[in-house]
């Protein structure tokens, strides 16, 4: 199906005239491109019958669409005070050091995206790690290299 | 310890397979009641809300007018938004018992008279959003009776757990609280009558029903009754979740079942029901954990996320910590909220860097009371609460700031150099980054 | 429904219907609750801003005033009584004023700014703040005619509350969330709409100005007259700021019945026209095929009386439906009784008996079902009635497109025909005052027109001049005389040009498309001597008694048409006539479209288009780009989707356009801005 199929099929879930869809479309876009250039944005209007500035409104309220280009993988690591207090700042670094960039930023190779994030709901398992929107429990700084090392396989 | 050995009602047989969870008796049993009948059950049972109000549950659906009333289709929607700091238990129970919660999604629907279910799940619950789907698709058609059940899934927002928040981010708006009244039980989503539960709320409805409203009520204590699934973090040795008779001592939580203090340390500091409640210090802590012994501390049961702090937490760094996810999720609304949390991370950090004065500590709780009470929803409001009950408590910790020109810990705080999605460069940017 | 509760504000005691919002039932009292979010307006109170904090005896909080409403018993305080509700209006401001610049002295609010005002009498007298204030590039353009200062902005939510609920274009939003929070349109593009300028009046701080305005005047140095557009026939009510002699902007007047205070941006922003490059400033002749020499007023007449004498019976009058009624009815009298000239081309025709349909514009909200027969966009031939009907779908109304099925409240319709038991039947006439110059001509004389070749064309007004009936009409004349206030509308037309002058360089009276008489004031003075001044003497040499002014040439009309009243009983906020009484369920059919396999084409008369919007150039990028306008349900059947290009084919021709798929408008018709249709018929095939 092609995008703009999927995007009709999730309007298809929710009363005629609502605008529910546009959170599913916008990950089902976000899915397809990586992120949610303007193009996407217009393309994603287009396809609910919406005005792209209503969907950039809706884009740019949630954390998790990305209205800049993001890396291959997204790790993104629990910052919040239960993982903060059991070592979530030393994998952060970790992080950073493996990938080669900043929190914030996307290693110069396209691969990484590292960022924060606030409190994911696993704070009994912390540091919490969500990589490409998977959690991974109990990270610890030593673990880090591996999991680069196996995403950068991949 | 009479604590660990209660039996689990919300999360006893995990699994996710319909075959071995034995099929939907409850519902059965309900759907055999007339719902008026079944939120009379509710009633006896006095379950309230799991997801942080504490609203009792059966008087919530008893608002919701008939259709004679009020001729608009009816909806539930399930609040699985869970992301208050501290608080996990909602993952774990649609992971390990996806049909439990199912079966209550439709008993709830037959008790409020709705064919149409929503659950909305936050979005970087992909595991349990994935389970979910796959639990549902298991369902026999008779067995959901006409009942629809959409997942919908929010993308990252905190806000979005607010009952009215979350029913204008489904509509497809931005996440922002209405202003009630209206009320949802009245005009709700699609400005139709709406029941919101969370999602534990909802998981327990299959065992009052099955076990009797009055059998329900027999356990925990008087006005909080039943079981809770705590969830307990930070510096303990067994982090998870625990389903508990409320009354048990706070003590008992993190000695028995949290194993206590991690590396043999010392309690500071608990956080006893999610980031939004008073902080108790380690003097606090052989109180009840139940809604009256709580409120004696001007605190509560929240979202049941108890944090466990040990003496290597500087109090400030937790306040600018907190304040900067308060900011971080601030809708926008309303304007105490989004001017004054980024003002008290402001100052807290000002406090935290050796700057600050004592007038900056009079500032500070002067914000705090300059936001209290005039926020459109507790956001804002919580933000305030926190801190002020931070100072409060640890009074000493922020003059010694002032005093020694910076942070007591030197830089060996638990919390040291954290750092928080408000500062980080955001990958939504602004058209114009401020100054 | 209208129970009375008594509620007790700061002491005082009201009475007032229950479920009355606090900021209302303050104002009955004579309290004021102070508010920047809070515009009734705008749709239901959102509570955002929390500027107007009230105590409430038994609530142990402050609660919002605006979002609270009155119960009977309820013991009200404002921050004129209560400590604890001044501090929360004290917090408020100080919360605002955080991030805000103080630029006060450069900006163009400053002076009639509610951040002003109610810092002065609630805020806090320093700032307690320390940190770097939040900066941006500023002002940014969100179009040509609107200016964004984000740092002003206050985040109140006006402006995109009236984008997305009131116009319901989707154009200006916010984006971000919490403090990063900003208003904005897509990427920077303009604000495309027919009613943006309205956000730059209902912004309560100087975060959205008008660029025409921009650095213009200060609030001591202006004057605000009060008159009415004269742009299209909804006949808005409006303030015309001048300084100096000179119309500097144009604001909303709210007339609760015509337009709710809401101006679409023609009427707000076209005003520059006045000062055009091309605008007649003395009489003109023919001096070559495009060339024109000025005269002196006193030869101009002598030629105008020396055209008029030989055209005599045998002249037509080609009229704008621009005129006032005064000036419509002046140069009627001066044509009729002084040259027995009975022919007209009256700009269109206005149908009978709908005076006895006739309902203001607002009960068009409180109607459950409404037709709209009319291809044509409403929204391009009369703004403001396009967001009544917008308002009546919000407030749960049935709005069906092209023949309803079953009987209606209302009719908006562009044509005669039935009335499909409408009880109210609101007529959308092409030009601004058609009705009250077709009123004015036929009370300035009873003689018979004829049917011959003019001798003599007078052309008032340049849309007359810019019709192409009008125009053809002119090559078959001997002679053409023409008024207006434009060169380019004359050029190679007229041998004689009389400098015309615009709405808002005149008095006298409109009618409305409601059937309203309203009354337009004088802003300004023309660079010119008024029309009825000088069809005043020209008359005189035809031994017609006319008045030069308008009080007086008004009382004349009236006495024969509108039922005699005079000219100081049309008020300010003008009311609607009484109905007529004989009614009688119009049955005559209207222009019928044949059935065919097709589609119809209908090529519409855009608003931002004509004399004024040409010469404004801000306006320009406002007018409609290539877009085909579809029924969805018509799209859907051909395949096609929402933006995609489209070919649209009869008869061998194609144009490709932009399908826009929308639901308000009928099935079977698909529409494009005129100049668009190329070569193509009506009837026409699209094709994907
Ligand atoms: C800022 C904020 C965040 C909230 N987040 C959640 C949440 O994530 N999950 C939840 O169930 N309730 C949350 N709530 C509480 C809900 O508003 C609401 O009270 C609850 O979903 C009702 O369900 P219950 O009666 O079953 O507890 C939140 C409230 C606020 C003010
Ligand atoms: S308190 Fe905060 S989150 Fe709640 S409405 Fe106000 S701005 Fe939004
Ligand atoms: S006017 Fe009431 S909150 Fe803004």
């Amino acid at each position: 199906m092609t995008l703009y199929e999927l995007i009709q099929a999730e309007r298809a879930k929710y009363p005629v005239d609502s605008q529910s869809a546009v959170m599913p479309a916008l990950r089902l876009a976000q899915e397809e491109h990586g992120w949610l250039s303007p193009e996407v944005i217009r393309e994603v209007a287009e396809a609910l019958e919406e005005t792209p500035a209503y969907v950039k409104s809706i884009a740019s309220f949630y954390d998790q669409f990305h209205l800049a280009p993001v890396g291959e993988h997204l790790i993104e690591v629990c910052t919040n005070v239960s993982c903060a207090v059991v070592g979530a700042q030393q994998v952060l670094e970790a992080f950073e050091n493996e990938c080669g960039c900043h929190a914030g930023e996307t290693s110069d190779d396209g691969k990484f995206t590292v960022r924060t994030i606030e409190c994911l709901g696993g704070c009994g398992w912390g540091t919490i790690v969500s990589i490409d929107h998977h959690y991974r429990t109990y990270v610890k700084p030593d673990d880090v290299p591996q999991i680069v090392e196996e995403l950068r396989g991949e | 310890m009479a604590s660990k050995q209660i039996d689990e009602i919300v999360l006893a047989n995990a699994t996710t397979s319909y075959a071995a969870y034995g099929g939907y008796k409850a519902l059965e049993k309900a759907r055999a009641m007339t719902p008026a009948e079944v939120t009379e059950e509710l009633m006896t049972s006095e379950l309230r809300g799991r997801g942080g109000a504490f609203f009792p549950t059966g008087r919530k659906w008893s608002f919701v007018p008939s259709k004679e009333q009020l001729p608009k289709p009816h909806y539930l929607v399930v609040n699985a938004d869970e992301s208050e700091p501290g608080s996990f238990k909602d993952n774990e129970i649609i992971s390990r018992v996806p049909h439990r919660f199912i079966e209550g999604c439709l008993i709830t629907a037959h008790a409020i008279d709705c064919t149409n279910v929503f659950v909305y799940i936050r979005g970087e619950y992909s595991g349990p959003y994935e389970i979910l789907v796959n639990a549902l698709e298991e369902v026999p058609k008779d067995v959901l009776g006409g009942v629809t059940i959409v997942v919908h899934r929010g993308a990252g927002a905190y806000i979005c757990g607010e009952e009215t928040a979350l029913l204008e981010s489904l509509e497809g708006k931005r996440g922002q609280p209405r202003s009630k009244p209206p009320f949802p039980a009245i005009s709700g989503l699609y400005a139709s009558p709406t029941v919101v539960n969370n999602v534990e709320t909802i998981a327990t409805v299959a065992p009052i029903i099955a076990m009797g409203g009055a059998n329900y009520a027999k356990l925990g204590v008087e006005n909080s009754r039943g079981t809770r699934v705590v969830s307990i973090s930070g510096n303990v040795v067994n982090g998870g979740n625990y389903e508990i008779e409320p009354g048990t001592s706070l003590r008992e939580l993190i000695y028995d079942l949290g194993g206590g203090i991690a590396g043999g340390r010392e309690l500071k500091a608990v956080v006893p029901g999610g980031s939004s409640t008073v902080i108790l210090t380690k003097d606090e802590i052989d109180v009840g954990y139940d809604f009256d012994s709580l409120a004696q501390y001007r605190t509560a049961m929240g979202s049941a996320g108890i944090v466990v702090l040990d003496d290597r937490c500087c109090i400030v760094q937790l306040g600018i910590r907190f304040s900067e996810f308060y900011e971080h999720e601030s809708c926008g609304k309303c304007t105490p909220c989004r001017e004054g949390t980024r003002w008290l991370t402001a100052i807290l950090r000002k406090l935290e860097d050796g700057r600050a004065t004592q007038a900056d500590l009079d500032l500070l709780l002067d914000v705090c009371d300059r936001i209290n009470g005039k926020c459109l929803c507790p956001l804002g409001d919580s933000d305030a609460i926190i801190v002020a009950s931070y100072v409060a408590k640890f009074r000493e910790e922020f003059q010694a700031h002032i005093d020694e020109g910076g942070c007591p810990f030197g830089g060996h705080s638990s919390l040291d150099h954290v750092l928080a999605p408000v500062a980080m460069h955001t990958l939504a940017p602004v058209a114009e980054v401020p100054a | 429904m209208s129970e009375l509760v008594t509620v007790t504000i700061d002491e005082r005691t009201v009475q007032v219907p229950k479920g009355t919002g606090m900021v209302e039932t303050a104002q009955a009292a004579g309290i004021e609750i102070p508010v920047f979010c809070y515009e009734p307006r705008l749709g239901p109170p959102v509570g955002a801003c929390r500027m107007c904090l009230v105590e409430v005896e038994g609530m142990p909080k402050l609660q919002a005033g605006c979002t609270l409403t009155a119960q009977d018993g309820m013991v009200v305080r404002t921050a004129r009584t209560s400590t604890q509700a001044a501090e929360g209006q004290n917090s408020t401001l100080e919360f605002i004023l955080v991030n805000h610049p103080l630029d006060c002295p450069v900006c163009d609010k400053g002076g009639e700014c509610p951040l002003q005002d109610l810092t002065f009498r609630y805020g806090p007298g320093n700032t307690r703040m320390t940190f770097p204030k939040r900066t941006f590039e500023k002002p940014i353009p969100i179009s040509p005619l609107i200016a964004l200062d984000r740092e002003r902005c206050i985040l109140c939510y006006r402006c995109t509350r009236f984008s997305e609920s009131v116009a319901e274009d989707g154009q200006l939003v916010a984006i971000n969330r919490g403090a990063q929070s900003v208003i904005a349109t897509f990427e920077d593009e303009p604000y495309v709409g027919h009613f943006s300028g309205n956000v730059t009046e209902i912004c309560p701080v100087g975060a959205l100005t008008s660029t025409q305005y921009r650095f213009e005047a200060r609030p001591w140095e202006i004057q605000n007259v009060p008159t009415v557009c004269g742009m299209c026939p909804v006949g808005c009510n409006i303030s015309a700021t001048t300084r100096e002699g000179k119309v500097k902007r144009v604001l909303s007047r709210n007339h609760a019945e015509v337009d709710e205070g809401w101006l679409c941006d023609k009427g707000r922003f076209a005003y520059g026209h006045l000062n055009a490059r091309d605008r007649i400033t003395a009489p003109l002749a023919k001096a070559g095929p495009r060339r024109f020499e000025e005269l002196s007023w006193e030869e101009a007449l002598d030629r105008a009386e020396e055209l008029l004498r030989r055209g005599a019976a045998s002249t037509v009058t080609a009229l704008s439906g621009g005129e006032s009624v005064e000036e419509a009815y002046a140069l009627g009298k001066l044509m009729r009784t002084g040259l027995d000239a009975n022919t007209a081309v009256l700009p269109e025709e206005i149908p009978d008996g709908l005076d006895a349909y006739r309902a203001p514009l607002s009960a068009l909200r409180s109607a459950k079902t409404i037709a709209v027969v009319c291809d044509e966009p409403v929204v391009e031939r009369a703004p403001v009635v396009e967001l009544w009907l917008k308002a009546a779908k919000r407030a749960g109304a049935t709005v069906t497109y092209g023949a309803p099925d079953e009987a209606v409240d209302a009719l908006v319709t562009d044509r005669s025909g039935p009335t499909y038991g409408a009880q109210n039947v609101y007529h959308l006439p092409r030009t601004p005052n058609g009705r009250g110059v077709a009123d004015a001509w036929s009370a300035a004389g009873d003689g018979e027109p004829v049917d011959e070749e003019p001798v003599l064309l007078i052309i008032s007004g340049d849309e007359a001049a810019l019709t192409a009936s009008v125009r053809s009409l002119a090559e078959r004349a001997d002679a053409v005389i023409g008024i207006g206030m434009f060169q380019d509308s004359f050029r190679g037309l007229a041998d004689l040009v009389l400098p015309g002058t615009s709405y808002l360089e005149r008095d006298g009276t409109t009618v409305n498309l409601e059937g309203r008489l309203q009354r337009q004031r004088r802003a300004v003075l023309a660079p010119v001597p008024d029309t009825l001044a000088w069809i005043a003497k020209l008359a005189e040499r035809f031994g017609v008694e006319l008045s030069p002014y308008a009080s007086v040439v008004f009382d004349e009309v009236a006495a024969k048409c509108f039922g005699g009243i005079t000219f100081g009983d049309v008020h300010e906020i003008a009311e609607l006539p009484p109905r007529a009484e004989a009614r009688s369920e119009r049955q005559e059919p209207g222009s019928q479209s044949e059935p065919g396999s097709g589609l119809k084409l209908v090529a519409y008369r855009p608003l931002f288009s004509g004399a004024a919007v040409a010469r404004t150039p801000e306006l320009h990028f406002q007018q409609p780009n290539g877009e085909l306008q579809i029924h969805a349900d018509d799209a859907r059947e051909r395949g096609i989707r929402n933006g995609q290009t489209v070919t649209v084919s009869s008869n061998g021709t194609s144009v490709e356009l932009r399908a826009r798929l929308m639901r308000d408008l009928a099935r079977g018709v698909v529409r494009v801005a005129d100049g668009q249709q190329g070569e193509l018929h009506q009837n026409v095939e699209v094709t994907p």
